[in-house]
């Protein structure tokens, strides 16, 4: 138990608990916009992935011009997805969207596999295994970047939410179809842009994981699935909440990894989220309970 | 009418591995009846109390392990492999069954997925009692006396039994006293507590029957294939459980049946499609649910109805409206910031 080592542990398990913080903003807000939990969100971050590894394996193009055309191509991909996953199921209850979300999944994971093969591919970062050694402690810079721009974005949605108006007819859209429509807020025009930009964020969470991790189809499952716990932990529904939520349980199961159990380092998330349930339903920082008995 | 068509099941379930002489074909015929009898289980939690349960693979894996393990280190018979998978089973589905106590829809949804992956890492990760990665191999086949059930086309016929009587009993269950308590937990808890239906209770129950029959289904899959290794208990597999029953028609035994059978062999059947099957089977997922929400057996009960002119009432949790779901759950009117 050396100090630098555990410096380093928090430093790498905050910028992945920053990713698990990106995917599950993108979990809650389609959540709050439609009250529907989209079991295809981690094909929101393995879908970029690929269109990254298109654009600058492929193609070589230079990284600004991949980068942005992988957000453009995002921002189509949540559009056609929320036309065709949700929009069609829209007066249905949860269940049958959910298991729409779920064929989705498995469309876009085996669709991947058809285009882009079966063998992990490997992203190009924008520095390679680059550190930055502060007296002894080596933070890897790719880290830095994923814990800068999360920082910058979530700044962003702030004032995308509370400061125009966009936002506030999407948080409108968000607390009250029924009212909303009544105010003349396109409810479905917000919905089709809450999808979009929680694609957009699933894209941004690529770009900074991929570099990291290798891209395969089913890359995006597990970092779904544990920032879906994470936004539970933090309390779901709330913004906050999602984002705590994610860097908490980022760094727990960076530092468990490496202190308790390297085999176990996929199941701390969700014994955090089971013990979380148990002894406070509403999450760490939540404010209210629903969905509760 | 009813008569008929489950006589014209049972022989159509009897006559199949006898008309199509293929050992390949035998075995999928048997997975398929495995298959049956997990999503049966998963009947009780997600089709009729209507608590989203995505664990049932890993039921599966516990009864499967526990039958394999007991049979192969303490070389006891199926017999005592099988009652013990079940009871094994059914004691994590009770612990299972006590977080569905506060909470409901995506975040018991997620407590079970949790659960399910953490058996999973379990089963590969405690080398010592579970022969992590590696699995474990030389399961031995089942004996009824004088007969082994040691092929696949014996063993189809030795499953086939298990599932019909495992059928009867779900349904002589649904048709209960504990069967409507279930019904009405699934369409308003609320009411159901107020009438003094016990609910939690309830809810333990139908957790409980739900792992005893993913770990009976665990059981007869462990002695057929005589190898099992974590892998194939994953979180995909309860999906693919879920699939099966609400494509079939959730709430429904037949249906269920039915969507077990049909997306056992569905892959085989778009082999033609190459590597792209995976792909459309995603695509058929989402299609059902756009134009048959209440699944196969709902669009037959739809059809017959329409034939003889009387109207069926389906009762389905899939049926439900936006307007009734969102008076059981306040999602709609949460605050987002």
């Amino acid at each position: 138990m050396d100090w630098t080592t555990i410096f380093q542990l928090i430093i790498s398990g905050l910028a992945m608990g920053a990713i698990y913080a990106l995917v599950a903003l993108g979990f809650v807000l389609i959540y709050n916009a439609v009250g529907i939990v989209n079991f295809a969100q981690g094909e929101f971050i393995m879908v970029p992935a690929f269109f990254g590894i298109t654009a600058l394996v492929t193609w070589h193009l230079p990284f600004p011009l991949a980068y942005l055309l992988v957000l453009v191509g995002m921002a189509i991909f949540g559009l056609v997805f929320e036309l065709i996953a949700y929009y069609p199921l829209r007066h249905r209850s949860f269940l049958p969207v959910v298991i729409s979300t779920i064929g989705a999944s498995i469309l876009l994971k085996n669709t991947s596999q058809l285009i882009w093969g079966a063998i992990p591919l490997r992203f190009p970062g924008l520095f390679e295994a680059q550190t930055l050694n502060v007296s002894g402690v080596r933070i890897g810079f790719q880290h830095l970047l994923i814990l800068a721009v999360t920082l910058i974005l979530i700044g962003l949605q702030y004032l995308l939410f509370e400061k125009t108006l966009l936002g506030k007819k999407m948080q409108a859209t968000a607390q009250d179809k029924q009212t909303a429509r009544l105010m003349g807020i396109p409810i479905n025009q917000m919905i089709a842009i809450t999808f979009i930009y929680s694609a957009l964020l699933g894209g941004v969470a690529a770009l900074l994981v991929a570099p990291i991790v290798n891209v395969t189809k089913d890359m995006g499952s597990l970092i779904a699935l544990k920032a879906f716990s994470s936004s539970i932990v933090g309390g779901f529904g709330s913004i906050p909440g999602a984002i705590l939520g994610g860097l908490f349980v980022g760094v727990i199961e960076a530092l468990a990894g490496s202190y308790v159990s390297s085999a176990y380092t996929d199941a701390v998330a969700f014994v955090i989220l089971i013990a979380v349930l148990l002894v406070r339903p509403q999450g760490i920082f939540g404010e209210r309970i629903s969905e509760k008995a | 009418m009813k008569v008929v068509l489950i006589l014209l099941f049972l022989a159509l379930a009897v006559a199949a591995p006898i008309v199509v002489v293929s050992d390949y074909w035998h075995n999928l015929m048997v997975l398929a009846v495995v298959y049956a009898i997990a999503t049966l289980g998963l009947n009780f939690t997600l089709g009729l109390t209507g608590q989203l349960s995505l664990a049932q693979a890993a039921f599966w894996g516990i009864g499967a392990y526990t039958s394999a393990l007991i049979t192969v280190r303490y070389e006891v018979p199926f017999w005592i492999g099988l009652p013990a998978a079940a009871a094994v089973a059914a004691l994590f589905g009770v612990m299972l069954g006590f977080p569905s106590f506060k909470l409901s829809g995506h975040y018991l949804a997620m407590t079970t997925i949790g659960f399910g992956i953490i058996v999973r890492l379990v089963l590969q990760n405690w080398q010592e009692l579970t022969g992590g990665a590696d699995g474990i191999g030389g399961i031995p086949a089942p004996s009824l006396g004088v007969l082994d059930v040691d092929n696949n086309f014996k063993y189809y016929y030795f499953a086939l039994a298990f599932l019909l009587i495992l059928a009867l009993v779900a349904y002589k269950i649904q048709h209960s006293r504990a069967g409507r308590a279930f019904q009405a937990i699934r369409e308003n808890e609320m009411a159901a507590e107020a009438t003094g239906v016990n609910t939690n209770r309830y809810k333990l129950i139908a957790f409980l029957f739900s792992a005893l029959y993913g770990g009976i289904a665990g059981s007869l899959y462990a002695h057929s294939a005589g190898y099992i290794s974590p892998d194939t208990f994953s979180f995909d597999q309860s999906v693919v459980f879920m699939v099966m029953l609400v494509l079939g028609g959730s709430g429904s035994i037949p249906g269920t049946l039915i969507g077990a059978t049909l997306l056992t062999f569905l892959p085989e059947w778009l082999r033609f499609l190459k590597s792209s099957y995976m792909a459309v089977y995603g695509a058929g997922v989402m299609f059902m649910m756009i134009f048959f929400p209440t699944g196969l057996w709902g669009l037959l009960e739809m059809i017959y109805g329409k034939l003889t002119r009387r109207p069926v009432e389906v009762l389905s949790p899939l049926e439900k409206t936006e307007e009734a779901t969102a008076a059981k759950s306040p999602v709609e009117t949460r605050k987002s910031s």
